[in-house]
């Protein structure tokens, strides 16, 4: 690469740097940019002429900014319903797992204590009764878990693609 | 071209022309902008970031399209911007649209100095 295509490569990714666009918009317009560049330098332009014609990385980035504005992103102000419901849903999620990890946390702090061992027994000793009567309730607890992770999951996809809404 | 009456005429009139003129032909963006600025003698001087939204708006219509195309030798690739079939229909209603637009303006001011 040559001084000047150093030059040049700095300039552009100067540019780039200041453009205040979302992503995909700075792209789409970088590439039409960097053309524009190497369409002007076939046309015999130097690049002391490209530099005075666009100024200053600041300059140029500030023109694209100012006529770009119709492609800036609106966020819609329905995310927030979607936030709402992914808040509920891991909240709710919360206070079903918790118990439950408490009570997983507690089993297993009652095993690695000897004296506790005897629980351990009866638990055991009663483990067909338990099975039996949590089993339906097991189920249900599984729908109760379901829907709000359903709910995180919605909440959280609705609300970053609400994020890009395109201003009209 | 800075009042606000020259700048709105001239929005319309942009989109209109820059359709029209990739539709004649695939062009660069700079293409673009040498052309309207020598043709109109300076009048439609546009900058980079003002055609860039006229091409983004048309290109999210469906009415062109953009895609890489290699230069001869060892230049660089530039984007070029095509018309689709839609762009083409949609730039013939246009220029009706300015027909008409044309001929009923000029009636109504022609008749306007004849009474």
């Amino acid at each position: 690469m040559t001084d000047a295509e150093k030059k040049m490569k700095r300039y552009v990714t100067a540019v780039e740097r200041r453009l205040n666009l979302p992503r995909e918009v700075r792209a789409r317009v970088m590439s039409d940019f960097s053309s524009s560049i190497a369409a002007r330098r076939e046309a015999g332009q130097s690049d002391e002429e490209i530099y005075a014609e666009f100024g200053a990385p600041s300059k140029a980035a500030a023109d694209l900014n100012e006529q770009m504005k119709e492609f800036t992103y609106r966020k819609s102000p329905w995310r927030f319903g979607f936030a709402a419901l992914a808040v509920w849903g891991g909240l709710t999620l919360l206070r079903l797992l918790i118990p439950q990890l408490m009570y997983w946390g507690f089993r297993l702090s009652a095993l690695f204590r000897p004296e506790a061992s005897s629980i351990g027994i009866i638990g055991g000793a009663d483990g067909p009764t338990t099975i039996f009567v949590t089993s339906p309730v097991s189920m249900l607890i599984g729908l109760y878990i379901l829907l709000p992770l359903l709910a995180v999951i919605v909440g959280l996809w609705g609300f970053f693609r609400l994020r890009k809404c395109r201003r009209k | 071209m800075d009042d606000r009456f020259a700048q709105q005429l001239k929005k319309g009139v942009l989109d209109m022309l820059v359709l029209e003129l990739i539709c004649s032909a695939p062009r660069y963006g700079y293409e673009l902008l040498t052309l309207l600025k020598n043709q109109s003698d300076g009048m439609f001087s546009l900058k980079e970031g003002t055609l860039y939204p006229i091409l983004y708006r048309l290109e999210d219509e469906g009415l062109i399209h953009s895609a890489w195309s290699q230069g001869a030798g060892r230049s660089a690739p530039k984007k070029i911007y095509e018309a689709t079939p839609e762009g083409i229909l949609e730039s013939q209603r246009r220029l009706a649209v300015w027909q008409q637009f044309q001929e009923t303006t000029n009636r109504i001011l022609l008749g306007g100095t004849e009474t």
